[in-house]
C-alpha cells in the first residue's frame, strides 16, 4: 500500500528497540519474561518488576479510536498538500491500556470519531539509505 | 517550610509581536530584572539567586557578570523544557529563600524570538528518532498536537462543548481589553470570530492557540522579614507544588490517568501544604497554550469535576473582575503576552497587591498553575498575609 504521509516523509530510524515494532508486519507490544507485563513504548526495564529480560509480543492487531486529531494547519509547510490529515490513538484489543498513535488508511480524516473499531495494516517501504525494509503499522477502520 | 518566602518586586519589559522585539533576549532579561528589583526597592549587586526553567539561554553566570551582581549563592532550573516549569521555578527560590540558601532570588523569562526561531516545533528530516519515531512518522509533530490528542478524548469522555474550549480564549480577550500592556489590548474576540477561525489541529481553533511573543518578565522573592523593610507590600508564596501521579511520565498518551493535564498530583499537594480548598481561591491564572488542556487543568486543580466544567467556564463565570472564579486576569499567554506563562506570576502578584487591570475584591489567594498537558505539572499558591 502506499504511504499514509507524503513519499519522502521521515521514516523511523531502526534501533534496537524499535526494530521489531517497525519491521516484523505485526503489531508488537514489549513484554516482561519475567513478570509477564506488557507495555509501550519499548523500555529499558519493566515498569512492574524493573527486570530487563524484555521480549516482542505480536498482538491480534485490533483495537479502537481512542482519541484522534486532525491537522489542518500544515508543520512544517512541505505538508500543505497534504492536510488535512488524521492521527489517531489506538487502544489495542488484546491490551486495551497499550495505546499507540497512527493514521486511518481508510477513511476521511474529518470522519474520524472515537471508539471506531481498526485493524492493523502495514505500509511497505524501504530505507535506502539504511538498508532496510520497513512495514509501518497502520490502521484501517472495520467498523465506524 | 510555606510562607516563608515572599514575593517583593516584579517587572516586565514592553510586549511585543514575534520577532518585534528590537532589543535582543538579554537585554530584555535584564531590563526586567532590573525593574523587578528596582520596584522591590533593591539595587542589583543584592542579587545572589536566579532561577529559570525552560533551559533558559539567559545563564546566571552572564546575567551575574553583565548586571553586576556581588555573588550567585544559588542558581538552578527545574528539570523539562516546557511552560509546566514556571511555578516549579519559583517554587525553587521558595525553597532557596526558606533554606536560608540566598537572600534574595530573582525568577525570570526572556524570550526573542525573532534572535533565536521558534521553539517548540519539531521539523524531522529523513529519520525520526527514539520516541519520536512512534509519532513523528505519522505527522504528529507538535505541542498543539499532543494537546489535541489530550483533549479531544477529555471532551469526549465528558461531553465537554467546543464553546467550553471557547469560554477561555473569550475570557483572556475580554481581560485584555483591560489591560494597556496587552497585545490583544483593543483587539476584541467574539464567540462568532472564535467559531469562524480557521481550525489548527481539531479540536483547536486558530484562537484555542496561544500566539508567540517576545518580553521579558521577572519577579524578585526574599524572607518575609526582609520583606518588611522593602518598598512594596510583600506577596508571599503560601504553597508551591511540583509532581507526577503514577507513571504520569509514561510515553506516548500510555499514562494510565490519559486524558490527563497532569496537575491531579499538584492539585492535592498545593490545598494539603496550603490548609485551604479552591473554594478560598479569588483568582487564578491558567497556563494556556492551548485552551483543552486549561479545561482539565481547572478541574485537576479540584475547581470542579470533569461533568461540571462546561458549567463551571460559562455566564461568564470565568471573568473578571466579578466572576464566581476570574482566571487570566492580564489576558495571559492568548492574549497580553505569551512570554512562556510568567507573566501570570506577575499578574498574580498585582491580584494580592489590588493592581491589576481587572482587580479583583479582596484577594486572599491568587494561584497559578503551569503549562498543563506536559509532565511534571507545578503550581504556585499566593496568599495576601
Ligand atoms: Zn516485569
Amino acid at each position: 500500500m502506499s504511504r499514509y504521509m507524503p513519499d519522502g516523509w521521515a521514516l523511523p530510524a531502526i534501533d534496537n528497540k524499535n526494530r521489531d515494532f517497525f519491521t516484523s508486519g505485526k503489531i508488537v507490544v514489549q513484554a516482561c519474561k519475567d513478570c509477564d507485563t506488557v507495555q509501550h513504548p519499548p523500555e529499558d526495564i519493566c515498569h512492574v518488576c524493573q527486570g530487563s529480560a524484555l521480549e516482542s509480543r505480536f498482538c491480534s492487531g485490533e483495537g479502537t479510536v481512542y482519541s484522534h486529531i486532525v491537522v489542518e494547519h500544515p508543520i512544517p509547510g512541505s505538508l500543505k498538500d497534504r492536510v488535512p490529515y488524521a492521527v489517531i490513538l489506538v487502544s489495542l484489543t488484546d491490551h486495551p491500556q497499550i495505546r499507540i498513535l497512527g493514521n486511518p488508511v481508510n477513511i476521511e480524516a474529518r470522519d474520524v470519531a472515537v471508539g471506531q473499531k481498526v485493524r492493523a495494516v502495514f505500509e511497505s517501504l524501504e530505507d535506502k539509505e539504511a538498508g532496510l525494509e520497513l512495514k509501518i503499522p497502520q490502521w484501517e477502520v472495520i467498523q465506524t | 517550610m510555606q510562607g516563608k518566602a515572599a514575593v517583593v518586586g516584579i517587572g516586565e519589559t514592553t510586549y511585543y509581536k514575534r520577532g518585534e522585539s528590537p532589543k535582543t533576549e538579554f537585554q530584555l532579561a535584564s531590563e526586567a530584572i532590573g525593574k523587578a528589583v528596582e520596584d522591590a526597592g533593591l539595587e542589583l549587586k543584592d542579587i545572589d539567586g536566579v532561577t529559570s526553567y525552560m533551559e533558559s539561554r539567559n545563564d546566571p553566570g552572564r546575567l551575574s557578570a553583565a548586571l553586576g551582581m556581588k555573588n550567585v549563592a544559588f542558581a538552578a532550573q527545574p528539570w523539562g523544557g516546557g511552560g509546566n516549569g514556571v511555578a516549579a521555578s519559583v517554587a525553587l527560590a521558595d525553597a532557596a529563600i526558606s533554606a536560608g540558601y540566598a537572600k534574595n532570588v530573582v525568577v525570570f523569562r526572556a524570550l526573542a524570538q525573532g534572535q533565536f526561531g521558534r521553539f517548540g516545533q519539531s521539523k524531522p528530516r529523513t529519520h525520526a528518532y527514539g520516541n519520536s519515531a512512534y509519532s513523528a512518522v505519522y505527522g504528529f509533530l507538535s505541542p498543539a498536537h499532543v494537546c489535541a490528542m489530550q483533549t479531544t478524548r477529555f471532551m469526549h469522555e465528558y461531553g465537554v462543548t467546543q464553546d467550553s474550549l471557547a469560554e477561555i480564549a473569550l475570557a483572556a480577550s475580554a481581560h485584555a481589553q483591560l489591560n494597556p500592556r496587552a497585545l490583544r489590548y483593543g483587539k476584541p474576540l467574539s464567540r462568532q470570530q472564535y467559531h469562524d477561525s480557521r481550525w489548527i489541529a481539531k479540536p483547536f481553533h486558530l484562537y484555542d492557540c496561544c500566539p508567540e511573543n517576545d518580553g521579558a518578565t521577572a519577579i524578585v522573592v526574599t524572607t518575609r522579614e526582609r520583606a518588611r523593610d522593602l518598598k512594596q507590600k510583600p506577596v508571599p508564596i503560601l504553597a508551591a507544588a511540583q509532581g507526577l501521579g503514577k507513571r504520569d511520565g509514561a510515553l506516548i498518551f500510555n499514562e494510565p490517568a490519559f486524558p490527563t493535564s497532569f496537575n491531579r498530583e499538584v492539585g492535592q499537594q498545593i490545598w494539603e501544604r496550603a490548609g485551604i480548598q479552591p473554594k478560598d481561591v479569588q483568582v487564578a491564572q491558567f497556563y494556556e497554550n492551548f485552551t483543552g488542556p486549561v479545561l482539565m487543568a481547572i478541574t485537576e486543580m479540584g475547581f470542579c469535576k470533569p461533568e461540571e466544567i462546561n458549567e463551571f467556564v460559562a455566564n461568564g463565570n470565568i471573568q473578571g473582575p466579578g466572576g464566581k472564579l476570574p482566571i487570566n486576569t492580564s489576558g495571559g499567554n492568548l492574549a497580553e503576552c505569551y512570554i512562556h506563562g510568567f507573566e501570570l506570576i506577575n499578574e498574580a502578584v498585582r491580584q494580592v497587591r489590588g493592581q491589576s487591570t481587572c482587580q479583583v475584591p479582596d484577594v486572599e489567594h491568587s494561584l497559578v498553575v503551569s503549562g498543563p498537558g506536559f509532565s511534571p505539572g507545578s503550581a504556585v499558591l499566593f496568599s495576601s498575609d
